[in-house]
């Protein structure tokens, strides 16, 4: 009987053991990478922000763009499931806007990012802020490129936000508690929320906001050393 | 609130699973498979994937494929850190929240005051395959 040391052709019914070891996540961050170093080649700062629903990113960006234009060049992409309202409302400001559309999906990726970064003219700009889709949970597995995560968290999101969604904090390199104005109605103690944010990361930079006035603006933007 | 971020998650546990079945079907094609056997997937506990959600996409998505049926390995991994100042290694710590008795993960090295860094459990990895082929 002679045996085949190397089979050439399956048999009918054969069984083949293949080792993918592809990680999708892992994908993720390697095209994140190509973003930032793209960045860096330009000399573009770009800042990654994300936050629940409706908790100021869009207010904090309109904000900072009122702050540092004539300092910056600056545009900003939105990741939206399928409206261009917050883009509009940026644009009002003179920031060209790229409105990025998720369609299903409840984060922005480093490959669609990628995408809208062909659509700017990068020699143009000097800042690139990123409003991620509004979500606790999954944008933080997404890393987009960007120099810097910021997280925008607001007091109407309860006195539990920080303890309860951590893993967005890990990553978070500055975190605006928003809507201070509103923090005695809602019996919500911002420096317990500061605390909670320092233990989970001691390394975040803390900045307590309004963003609809623009108190502490400056302390978000001190805190990016903008 | 709670319930529209329960759905956000369970989206993003069925967004990563099409990906995953995607690949696998993309490689079962390569080898003009008939059918596959077996996919044996590693998750990372630092990833925000819910076993059991992804388990539920994964049997949604692989209906009427030829991956319908196929046997789901899970193999999870622990988050692992590494500190930037003392070098300590290990799982991720916790600490106690004083006000409502609940622990926390933190970046705190367990070891001295520096801070750690995350070196693992944020895999999503599609480990290997097992294919029927003709
Ligand atoms: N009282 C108060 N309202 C605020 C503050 N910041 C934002 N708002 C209001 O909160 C609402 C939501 O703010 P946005 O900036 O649209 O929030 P967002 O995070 O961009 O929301 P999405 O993009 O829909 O997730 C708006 O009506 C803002 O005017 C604040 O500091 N105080
Ligand atoms: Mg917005
Ligand atoms: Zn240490």
């Amino acid at each position: 009987m002679v045996r085949l040391k190397e089979v050439v052709e399956a048999e009918e019914g054969e069984v083949y053991d293949i080792e993918l070891e592809a990680d999708l996540l892992e994908a993720n961050r390697r095209l994140a990478e190509k973003n930032r170093e793209l960045l860096q080649r330009y000399d573009v700062k770009a800042i990654d922000i994300m936050g629940a629903i409706g908790s100021g990113k869009t207010s904090l960006i309109e904000k900072m763009v009122q702050a540092l234009t004539g300092k910056y060049r600056i545009a900003a992409f939105k990741g939206d499931l399928t409206t261009t309202i917050d883009a509009e409302r940026i644009e009002r400001h003179g920031a060209k806007t790229v409105t990025i559309t998720t369609g299903k999906e409840c984060h922005l990726d480093a490959n669609l990012v990628g995408k809208a970064l062909q659509r700017l003219d990068l020699k143009e700009i000097d800042l690139l802020l990123i409003e991620n889709v509004g979500n606790l949970i999954c944008p933080a597995e997404f890393p987009l490129g960007a120099d810097q995560r910021a997280v925008v968290v607001s007091v109407t999101e309860g006195p539990y936000m920080v303890i309860k969604h951590p893993f967005i904090f890990i990553d978070a390199d500055v975190v605006a508690i928003n809507k201070m104005d509103l923090a005695d109605a809602m019996g919500v103690d911002m420096k317990k929320l500061a605390s909670d944010v320092k233990r989970t990361n001691p390394k975040a930079k803390v900045a307590l906001t309004n963003c609809r006035s623009g108190e502490g603006v400056k302390e978000v933007i001190d805190a990016l050393q903008l | 609130m709670t319930s529209l971020l329960a759905s956000c998650s369970v989206l993003h546990e069925f967004s990563m699973t099409s990906q995953i079945v995607k690949n696998v079907l993309d490689e079962a094609k390569k080898h003009n498979a008939k059918k596959v056997a077996e996919v044996h997937l590693v998750i990372g506990k630092l990833t925000f994937l819910g076993l059991e959600q992804v388990r539920f996409s994964y049997k949604v998505l692989t209906e009427g494929s030829i991956m319908e049926n196929s046997k789901l390995l899970i193999e999870t991994k622990d988050g692992a850190v590494k500190c930037s100042s003392c070098g300590y290694e290990g799982n991720l710590s916790t600490k106690d929240d004083p006000l409502y008795h609940m622990p926390v993960p933190t970046l705190q090295c367990p070891n001295c005051a520096g801070t750690v860094n995350i070196i693992g459990g944020r895999e999503c990895l599609i480990k290997s395959v097992k294919l029927v082929v003709k």
